[in-house]
């Protein structure tokens, strides 16, 4: 294995912002990848969807900006840029050719530093409309849309920050005012709570620099984010479930479990369990139930990495028309069983690994990827260097350690339920979800 | 907020951008096997992960009409079992060392794409070579993906973007016409299709004869010529084979120019299509101007549709135009989805912004544009997967990135009146426009808006 080892280059500036330099003189374009430690994990009762909303602001305007120009100027020097936001960051990102860098810079640290001089209601308005069309879009009006927050709701309880999605609900975005942004911002938004990559063609020293003149001057305005600091969230005891009936074009399962923090090897021996189980086309689950007995038409399993105490594993699975999910869900749970009593083999093993080198390089292989990798690892593990170090710490999982995973994390009491189920008359909706109690918080 | 908040000083003067550098697309070392197989190499150091990208011509109307989706079904089991290895066995093999292996079928023909990290090679060219040459297409597979693209046609039909392409191809083409139907075929004639059909068809239309293999990676200290000639050499044709014929023009639906609209009662955003005819990259007077026009029209936030209306509305998440070449003409298609009680208005809207660019474009968007995908091209062709691709979609029409080259050139003394023609020469205000969502909501409203037949079908 030629085994990667990207050069990589760190620097805190002394208003707190963290910032890490990876040359790669291949292609003459540069990545800027900025990681603020805000996201929906952040958001208060009464504003779930804020730091999203927030996120679209971010892109009309600051004090030196006008509306719509930082799109406009970058796209205009030749850059690809977008944000995202999820449970634990959001991120600001942007490719440009290597002598746009400097404006890349100039722009985000004018909106990193300098935004509510441009926010107004009007904008506040038109990007909360176009919020609320992306909800439509992309959740609400699609057959399996909604079934991501019925998972959180059903395997996280009741108040826990992962327990409501990033895009929010109506209401909350509703409810978004001025003041709010304000605060958000005032809160959140600094350079002591955020990291700052770049890689591409640019030397350590130029990038260092760049951002020294731009972001050095910006004062720690944000009330940082310590890591590590939410209680470990241990697994479910008892099997819960939710039940949904509607106009979906068959039924389909998805089975959650509570895994480990990502960043620990607990977590890399769970998410190879679930590789083994159900992530690849090999896969013991695949193999059963599409291939041999034909009783689901697809099944996928991922574990789902978060930093707060901890992470996401899902087993989803369309049910073949005609068979009863809760045969599905049995052979699910006797293959969970069966897992966690022998441990996978050494083929399944060297699978889940190769599989997962494959995936890992060629997600590096260009520099904005590789870009947010470092910033990921950065901003919630302190851990920039986990981009060199990750396929070794994966060859290094014994199979023992994924039995012990699958034993702790990845048995059939450990799952929350959410089944979507083709409504057999029109008009029947759906169930209550029930909640186990859990770790104090009362369902 | 806090007073420092308010308290970061004012920022430096706005940099200057200095000029890209020269930048030229990858080109690939080109040669033909023995047997009829183009290769198209790419070297690309620092790329561990190489692509290779098979492109096999194929036209669709080839499908025998009662068994149309046969195409799919078989690059569906390709890897699904081989004379010597179980389906279970192949998959595997091909995991084991990170093989990851696809293949499917599009209006062009059949592709097979596989990643592979750059030691496991030849291990990943063999079994290329065992799907292809080998495949055994065992009835239990067949059928079991049978059932999964029945599955998946109702799972089509649920998604509106899906729903909404089915009805514009059926309304835009000729009834008559291949692509007047889903390229995976329809519930009757997947149903229908066995695996002798799959056998048959594999042996017709699967050789090396008109087809390309593009790779793309870090060649340092390996033959990757070698390689290819040693899997791939002794790859031939059978004795039905029968190569691709030349496309016959398409099949343009005469009455194309309507609106259809799929009820979907209760659906809180109606997903609109709008497409009228476009070129085909051999297009006279050059393919240029098209990408150039798709990202003025609906490239993002910035450009005419969103700016209206996302940006000053707020109707939607976001309006994509682009002019999409097939093998012979092209469409050019305006796609997005809209909030329900706005429709009629957007609508309205969208297709007053396509009419008036037939007005033209000014010199600024036209250089905006310019600016864009020509300085984007060093990061959007950086990486083997983005290379491969690219020459594999070209490939069919018997091209390669040499032509995305000549493109770039080409934008950089694009001008406005050449643009504006070039959009006048396919667009002139006919189109076909689909709406999937609540008809009760907006039907009589986009009837009144006068702009063509409005019919109205069930989801």
């Amino acid at each position: 294995m030629p085994d990667i080892a990207y050069p990589l280059a760190a620097r805190t500036l002394a208003n707190g912002l963290r910032v890490f330099v990876s040359e790669d003189h291949t292609v003459p374009t540069v990545t800027v990848n900025i990681w603020v430690k805000v996201g929906s994990r952040d958001e208060v009762a009464g504003r779930t969807g804020l730091a999203h909303l927030f996120e679209h602001l971010m892109f009309q305007g600051s004090r030196n900006v006008p509306s719509g120009e930082h799109f406009s100027a970058l796209l205009a020097a030749g850059g690809r840029l977008n944000a995202t936001t999820w449970f634990d960051r959001t991120n600001y990102f942007e490719t440009v050719p290597k002598g746009a860098l400097e404006l890349a810079l100039w722009l985000e640290a004018d909106r990193h530093g300098r935004l509510l001089d441009a926010v107004t209601q009007e904008n506040l308005d038109n990007q909360r409309d176009v919020v609320k069309e992306e909800k439509r879009q992309r959740y609400d009006n699609a057959p399996y849309g909604n079934a991501m927050r019925d998972v959180y709701a059903t395997v996280f309880p009741p108040g826990h920050p992962y327990q409501h999605p990033t895009i929010g609900s109506m209401a909350d975005l509703e409810a978004a005012t001025l003041a709010d942004v304000h605060a958000f911002f005032a809160e959140h938004y600094g350079p002591n709570n955020s990291v700052l990559t770049i890689v591409g063609d640019v030397t350590e020293a130029e990038a260092f620099g760049l951002v020294e003149k731009h972001f050095g001057p910006l004062r720690p305005t944000a009330t940082p984010r310590l890591e590590g600091t939410m209680p470990v969230l241990r697994p479910l005891t008892e099997p819960v479930r939710f039940e949904h009936r509607g106009p979906v074009p068959n039924d389909r399962l998805y089975l959650a479990f509570r895994l480990p923090p990502d960043g620990t090897e607990d977590f890399l021996a769970a998410g190879l369990a679930m590789d083994i189980l159900g992530g690849l086309s090999s896969s013991r689950m695949v193999e059963r139930l599409v291939r041999t007995e034909t009783i689901a038409t697809a099944l996928s399993a991922h574990p789902m990495g978060l930093a707060g105490g901890v992470s996401l594993g899902i087993v989803s699975a369309d049910v073949l028309e005609g068979i009863d999910p809760t045969v599905v869900e049995r052979a699910i749970c006797e293959e969970l069983e069966r897992f966690a009593a022998a441990g996978p083999t050494d083929e399944e093993l060297e699978a889940a690994v190769a599989e997962t080198e494959r995936s890992w390089l060629s997600a590096l292989a260009g520099h904005d990827e590789r870009a947010d990798q470092i910033s990921h690892y950065a901003a919630l593990y302190d851990d920039p260097g986990y981009v060199n170090s990750f396929l070794d710490r994966v060859r290094a999982v014994t199979a023992a350690e994924i039995r012990a995973a699958a034993t702790a994390y990845l048995l059939p009491q450990h799952r929350a339920v959410v089944a979507y189920l083709v409504e057999s008359e029109p008009g029947q909706t759906a169930a209550t979800p029930t909640i186990a109690a859990e770790d104090g918080v009362q369902g | 907020m806090t007073p420092e908040a308010m308290d970061n000083p004012e920022a430096l003067p706005r940099p200057d951008v200095r000029p890209a550098e020269p930048f030229a697309v990858p080109l690939p070392v080109r040669h033909r096997l023995d047997n009829g197989l183009t290769v198209l190499r790419y070297d690309m150091p620092g790329q561990y992960i190489h692509s290779v990208r098979l492109a096999i011509p194929i036209a669709l109307h080839q499908e025998p009409p009662a068994k149309e989706g046969v195409a799919t079904i078989m690059a569906r089991t390709l890897d699904e079992g081989t004379a010597r290895h179980t389906a279970l066995e192949f998959a595997r093999l091909l995991e084991r060392r990170g093989v990851a292996l696809g293949a499917g079928v599009g209006e062009s023909g059949l592709s097979i794409d596989i990643d592979v990290a750059k030691r496991h090679l030849d291990y990943a060219l063999d079994l290329l070579r065992q799907a292809l040459v080998e495949p055994a297409f065992p009835s239990d597979q067949v059928e079991r993906h049978v059932s999964t693209r029945l599955a998946e046609i109702e799972q089509e039909r649920s998604i509106a973007g899906h729903r909404a392409a089915a009805e514009f191809w059926s309304t835009y083409f000729d009834p008559a016409s291949r692509a007047s139907r889903p390229v995976g075929g329809r519930a009757e004639t997947i149903a229908a299709v066995t695996r002798e059909d799959v056998l048959a068809f594999h042996a017709r239309h699967v050789a090396p004869d008109a087809a390309t293999l593009v790779i793309a990676g870090d060649f340092t200290g390996i033959d990757v010529t070698a390689s290819i000639t040693r899997a791939l050499g002794g790859w031939t044709a059978q004795p039905s084979y029968q190569a691709p014929p030349a496309r016959p023009m398409p099949d343009v639906a005469a009455d194309r120019a309507r609106i259809v609209v799929v009820d979907r009662p209760e659906s809180v955003q109606t997903e609109v299509l709008v497409g009228a005819p476009g070129p085909d990259r051999q297009v006279e007077g050059g393919w240029a101007p098209y990408p150039l026009l798709g990202f003025v029209l609906g490239g993002g936030p910035t450009a005419r549709l969103d700016a209206l209306l996302r940006e000053d509305k707020g109707y939607t998440y976001g309006i994509r135009a682009s002019f999409r070449p097939r093998r012979r003409e092209g469409v050019f298609l305006t796609s997005g989805s809209v909030r329900a009680d706005a429709t009629v208005d957007a609508v309205r809207l969208l297709l007053g912004v396509l009419d008036d660019a037939r007005d033209g474009f000014t010199d600024e968007e036209v250089a905006h544009g310019v600016r864009y995908l020509t300085l984007t091209a060093p990061g959007r062709y950086a990486t083997a997967d983005a290379v491969a691709d690219e020459a594999a979609a070209l490939a069919y029409d018997g091209l390669t990135t040499g032509f995305t080259g000549q493109t770039l050139r080409d934008l950089t003394g694009m001008d406005a009146d050449r643009v504006g023609a070039a959009y006048r020469r396919f667009v002139d205000g006919r189109w076909t426009v689909v709406l999937v969502g609540d008809a009760a909501g907006f039907i009589d409203g986009v009837r009144d808006l006068g702009r063509g037949d409005v019919t109205a079908v069930p989801a």
